[in-house]
């Protein structure tokens, strides 16, 4: 491992509660190579959600450092953390987050739309994407009509939009029943046969058997970290 | 989408609101002063009033206690020898039976002189106007006001027919403008008047006193001056005191004028008050809305920040949305103030004010709503797109 994807070093993330401070990860050091699979796996409260969001760009460490494609994060300005947020990384959520204005394409062109691709060139990648989940056919419905495995389509191909370097998903089936959880685990894992880069958060077992690596969390701080 | 639709359709019902009535209420209050004012005009707006009266007790003796009266001749003296008076004439004032056709009505009949018109502010709508001659060779002829040739003539045409008066025979030689309302006490409406010259109402009703001599004076502010030299010239001639107030009475609107010029102003205060009061609570409502709205959108925020959008581009999209929304809502509004004051304008009647529409309000009734939600919009994206999306997500 040569040149890791993403690397952090003794990461600590403390949320302030009232009088108390809540320790969500407590000097955490790891790195992903590029085209790895990883499981962030661990039981509810262990610092998953955290670590994810930290390497999404969506939050910051309180101490330690998190370096993205050999960029430190931390020195990152607005312009330059929103260009990695948008254009590096497609973020998979739990529930969804798509915007219920929006049609599926609007939605799936969102991430584009800030990175500036002309609108033709927008117009034909999200269809594109929308096509590879197949949803080609929804393309002008809104989110609330389409199905919950449906919206996690969209919501995968808005995450492909810009050819992100990294994946995150942060329990992408935990809303969905284990049928229309399963296919959206095979689309993953179809990404990842093409060469993405995946980091997966579940605490399903049967989830974790799809990955090639599995890190486990305990009380923010990492208890095994295995490849298989 | 709905509730976004439902959500931008009440913020715009709200600033509509605002703007509608701010336009409303201030051009409605504008119309008041002016019709107030303009009420106070058509009394004579800087006229005096000279009556005759009685001797007082404390400086005649009580045998001699006369009751004074005016003649022409008094009038042509005054006229003669006063230097600061602009206009002024002598009036006559009876109450007697006008007949037409059958037609018969008991008309306010004033004795007048050319300089009456004038005087008085009216126009003449049709024909003409009492010239001197018609004084000096004592010509029956008569002005007649709007209500005056309703009651005798109906639609049919006054102007150079005859009526009678007191039994003799009068020519219409000239209708006055309809005047409307006058803001007076005395019922002396000029609309329902017939005005003969007054050297013919001398005649008519064979008295040789006057009731009523105006002056008007070149400017307000020799209101005291007009009055001393009118009372001190009339005095002479009918050898009273020129320190008896009650001998030659005085009566100047000037003096009534300078009280209302104070219930003008507390108007006017008044008014900017309004127009403040009614800003602020349009720009209340705005910002209530934008605040809510944008507290209800800030996990949209936070999802556009994750999905690559700069705090910058985020703000601006606020920015573009609020400006659109509040334009179109103070246009709108605008509009149907402008609107409801153009209805209001239709309803006639003198007591009904008629709006007055000032651009300078109207300008300012869009800028501060405008102004008002585009930063209660801004401001609170400002604030959530500042901090990690992560809070936000994770919370909802």
């Amino acid at each position: 491992m040569s040149d890791p994807l993403i690397r952090v070093d003794q990461v600590t993330k403390v949320f302030p509660m009232g009088d108390l401070e809540v320790r969500a990860l407590d000097r955490i050091s790891m790195a992903i190579a590029s085209g790895e699979y990883v499981g962030v796996m661990g039981p509810s409260g262990s610092g998953k959600t955290t670590l994810m969001d930290i390497l999404g760009g969506l939050s910051r460490p309180s101490s330690g450092t998190y370096r993205f494609e050999g960029h430190s994060v931390e020195e990152l300005d607005d312009r330059a953390l929103a260009e990695i947020r948008g254009g590096r990384i497609g973020f998979i959520f739990q529930t969804f987050n798509l915007l219920p204005r929006l049609t599926a394409i609007e939605n799936v062109e969102l991430p584009m739309l800030y990175r500036a691709v002309p609108r033709s060139e927008r117009r034909r990648r999200a269809l594109d994407l929308l096509a590879r989940v197949g949803l080609q056919e929804r393309a002008r419905h809104r989110p609330g009509e389409l199905s919950g495995g449906q919206r996690q389509r969209v919501a995968i191909a808005r995450a492909l939009a810009n050819r992100p370097s990294l994946i995150l998903a942060d329990e992408p089936t935990g809303n969905l029943d284990t049928v229309t959880g399963n296919s959206i685990l095979d689309l993953i894992d179809e990404l990842h046969r093409d060469g993405q880069t995946i980091v997966l958060v579940t605490h399903d077992p049967h989830v974790a058997e799809r990955v090639e690596r599995i890190v486990r969390l305990r009380d923010g701080t990492i208890e095994s970290d295995q490849r298989r | 989408m709905r509730l976004h639709r439902l959500w931008a359709l009440l913020t715009i019902a709200g600033i509509v609101w605002g703007t509608a009535s701010v336009v409303l209420l201030v051009g409605w209050g504008v119309g008041v002063h002016q019709m107030v004012d303009t009420g106070m005009q058509k009394v004579g707006k800087n006229l005096i009033y000279l009556l005759p009266g009685r001797v007082s007790e404390d400086l005649s003796p009580a045998d001699n206690r006369r009751e004074l009266s005016f003649e022409l001749e008094d009038a042509r003296v005054l006229r003669a020898s006063a230097r600061h008076i602009e206009l002024m004439s002598a009036e006559m004032q009876q109450f007697m039976y006008a007949t037409h056709d059958g037609n018969s009505h008991l008309v306010d009949v004033r004795g007048v002189e050319p300089e009456t018109m004038r005087l008085r502010g009216v126009s003449i709508a049709q024909g003409r106007w009492i010239s001197p001659e018609d004084l000096s060779v004592e010509r029956r002829i008569a002005v007649i006001g709007q209500t005056a040739r309703e009651r005798l003539f109906g639609e049919h045409p006054a102007l150079g027919q005859t009526i009678g008066l007191n039994g003799q025979t009068f020519e219409v030689i000239g209708l006055l403008a309809k005047v409307g309302a006058q803001l007076s006490r005395d019922n002396s409406l000029i609309d329902e008047q017939i005005w003969i010259p007054i050297t013919t109402a001398r005649n008519l009703t064979g008295r040789k006193n006057l009731d009523l001599i105006v002056v008007r004076p070149p400017e307000r502010r020799m209101n005291d001056l007009v009055k001393q030299e009118a009372r001190r010239i009339l005095a002479k001639r009918l050898h009273v005191s020129p320190e008896d107030e009650e001998a030659v009475q005085v009566i100047s609107f000037i003096d009534y004028l300078s009280g209302f010029d104070a219930v003008f102003a507390a108007f006017n205060v008044f008014l900017t008050v309004l127009a403040i009061a009614t800003l602020a609570i349009g720009g209340i409502g705005v910002m209530n809305m934008m605040l809510v709205s944008v507290n209800e959108r800030r996990g949209e925020i936070a999802l556009r920040l994750a999905v690559g959008a700069r705090p910058s581009q985020v703000v601006g999209q606020f920015l573009v949305e609020t400006l659109v929304i509040t334009l179109i809502g103070g246009i709108a509004g605008t509009t149907l103030g402008v609107l409801a004051c153009a209805a209001l304008s239709l309803i006639h009647g003198d007591l009904v004010p008629t709006p007055h529409i000032i651009p300078a309000m109207v300008a300012l009734a869009i800028a501060t709503t405008v102004i008002v939600g585009v930063a209660s919009g801004c401001l609170p994206a400002w604030r959530a797109s500042a901090v990690d999306p992560a809070e936000t997500l994770r919370a909802a």
